[in-house]
């Protein structure tokens, strides 16, 4: 049986509004379980929970209800963070550090020794094509060498587990290629990806099971082969916007109120 | 060993950040010329040029200092959460009592960093302004060597120590509102606790004073409650006089400083722990 890399279950997250404290559910009964290996692709639009659910399993946040585990460990445990590499959305990087710099600040966090670091930090550059522009300070970067740096980044510990979390956002065409061939090449790694993305052509050639989040609810998941082969859909597009159009129905029905709403606030 | 690598690197990295700040260039080229003011403040006093050099010298330095302290070290957490790059930290093998003492420790090399250069620039116009008002009979060696080596020297050096490690409080303090406040409140908070640790003589004398159990109740509390900088000015004064310190004072105060330090970074610790980062 190939082993469980991430186990959600029934996974419940509220968050409280700054000023009047009004509860509201990001996050509503999630189970979730990805495998070993697996690339698994998160989607859902704006404000579904994707976001959510990535800080969650990483410790981030802490849960509202329900049970996660990350490696085998509670989420943000050390000994499961020093086996993940996580590359947020439109991150933000320290400006005044050279991208050496960046990349062995973080080195040091995973306590990696001098000479694994300069090692380490040569081939990631390469990798994301940064090398030239090793001494240069990050404020001076793209949004597509930044975002490529991030990558570095979340790749130095060499993790078994990755999350990305729209990893395409904000890229052009060659920027979003790049990103797409280094997950291919972590994939052939045998490496495990989670991760969030709006950009369904890239989910279809890169996932291997995709999950769709609507208003913290998960509406549905399967294999992508078996999605577009079926016939029931003519691609993954059409199989997200028939989920997420069926769900949203439903949930205009209910007038919004879910089971949440009738068992908090006594809604009927 | 790990808590060690990790701690370091938080700490070079708030380093990093301080000293290629330019406002910090800014701050320590007007604390230059304040001091070099005492010069020309000097010229109004009947044979204290000296001493009035050395008075503002200090106080300049411990303002501009606790100016750096204060407006950096408020910013210190809560820019890595404006930033966000808070999220490529904590989900990194690290706890937050390392982030917290990483962050403290970087803020106060660079401040002590700053702190030696204005103290050695503070030494270098004392020694000048000595050598300018001494005897013309006496050679300026002998001035040195009689003067200035044993004694002047290491009086503004202890002073600068105890100034110094007033200023490790304020960056305590500064970490602490950092973790769970706004930078202008931190501000507020930091400043307005620097201040008052300054009157806690006063604060003690008012209870003692005072015939209400409350009043005596609330500024007896707050006494204990606020860091002692009071102490540490009336010492460096006496330090600066020339006074020599028991042993047991000195171990005393460094005691102090330490547990005020660990307690404020301890609780810094625990806001962090219960935070999320959404």
């Amino acid at each position: 049986m190939t082993e469980t890399v991430i186990h959600v279950q029934g996974l419940v997250k509220d968050h409280l509004s700054n000023f009047l404290r009004k509860r509201f559910r990001a996050l509503d009964g999630l189970n979730l379980t990805v495998r070993k290996g697996e690339t698994y692709g998160l989607l859902g639009p704006n404000g579904a929970g994707k976001t959510t659910t990535q800080k969650l399993l990483l410790g981030l946040l802490k849960p509202t209800g329900g049970t996660v585990q990350v490696l085998g460990y509670q989420p943000g445990d050390t000994r499961a963070l020093a086996r993940i590499g996580f590359l947020p959305e439109n991150p933000y990087f320290y400006a005044y550090l050279t991208a050496y710099e960046f990349l062995d600040f973080f080195g040091r966090l995973f306590n990696l020794c001098a000479a694994k670091r300069k090692e380490r930090i040569a081939e990631l550059l390469k990798l994301v094509s940064l090398t030239e522009a090793r001494d240069r300070p990050v404020r001076k970067f793209s949004k597509g060498m930044m975002q490529r740096l991030g990558v570095a980044q979340a790749l130095l510990n060499d993790p078994d587990l990755i999350f990305l979390d729209e990893p395409n956002t904000g890229l052009d065409p060659i920027g979003r290629r790049d990103i797409r061939n280094i997950m291919l090449a972590l994939k052939e790694q045998g490496k495990t990806i989670f991760f969030n993305s709006h950009m369904l052509p890239d989910v279809r050639d890169i996932c291997d099971r995709v999950g769709v989040l609507h208003r913290g609810k998960l509406v549905g998941e399967g294999e992508v082969e078996a999605i577009c082969t079926s016939g029931n859909y003519q691609d993954l597009e059409d199989y997200f916007m028939d989920l997420i159009n069926t769900a949203e129905e439903e949930y205009r029905k209910t007038g919004g109120i879910t089971p949440y709403h009738i068992e908090r606030e006594g809604v009927r | 060993m790990r808590s060690f690598g990790a701690v370091s690197a938080i700490a070079l990295n708030t380093f990093r950040e301080t000293v290629r700040d330019r406002v910090l260039y800014a701050i320590v080229f007007f604390a230059l010329v304040a001091t070099l003011a005492g010069l020309v403040l000097g010229t109004l006093s009947v044979e204290q040029d000296v001493r009035i050099l050395e008075d503002l010298g200090l106080f300049t330095i411990t303002a501009f200092g606790g100016i750096i302290a204060i407006f950096i070290g408020t910013n210190l957490v809560f820019k890595e959460i404006d930033r966000r790059t808070i999220f490529l930290i904590f989900t990194k093998p690290i706890k937050r009592w390392e982030f917290v003492t990483g962050k403290f420790l970087g803020l106060a090399l660079c401040i002590l960093v700053v702190c030696f250069a204005m103290g050695l620039f503070l030494i270098a116009i004392v020694c000048w302004q000595t050598l300018q008002t001494a005897d013309p009979s006496v050679s300026w060696t002998t001035t040195l060597t009689n003067t200035l080596i044993p004694s002047l020297i290491p009086r503004l050096l202890t002073s600068l120590v105890l100034m110094y490690v007033e200023l490790v409080l304020v960056i305590a303090l500064a970490t602490f509102f950092s973790t769970f406040s706004t930078p202008l409140m931190s501000m507020l908070f930091t400043f307005g606790l620097w201040i008052c640790g300054h009157m806690t003589d006063s604060l003690k004398a008012l209870g003692e004073l005072s015939t209400s159990p409350v009043v005596k109740v609330v500024t007896n509390g707050l006494y204990n409650a606020l860091p002692d900088l009071a102490l540490l000015t009336r010492i460096r004064g006496e330090a600066l006089d020339g006074g020599n310190f028991p042993i047991d004072l000195v171990s005393g105060i460094g005691a102090y400083v330490l547990l005020y330090t660990v307690l404020l970074l301890s609780f810094a610790t625990v806001i962090a722990e219960r935070r999320e980062f959404q």
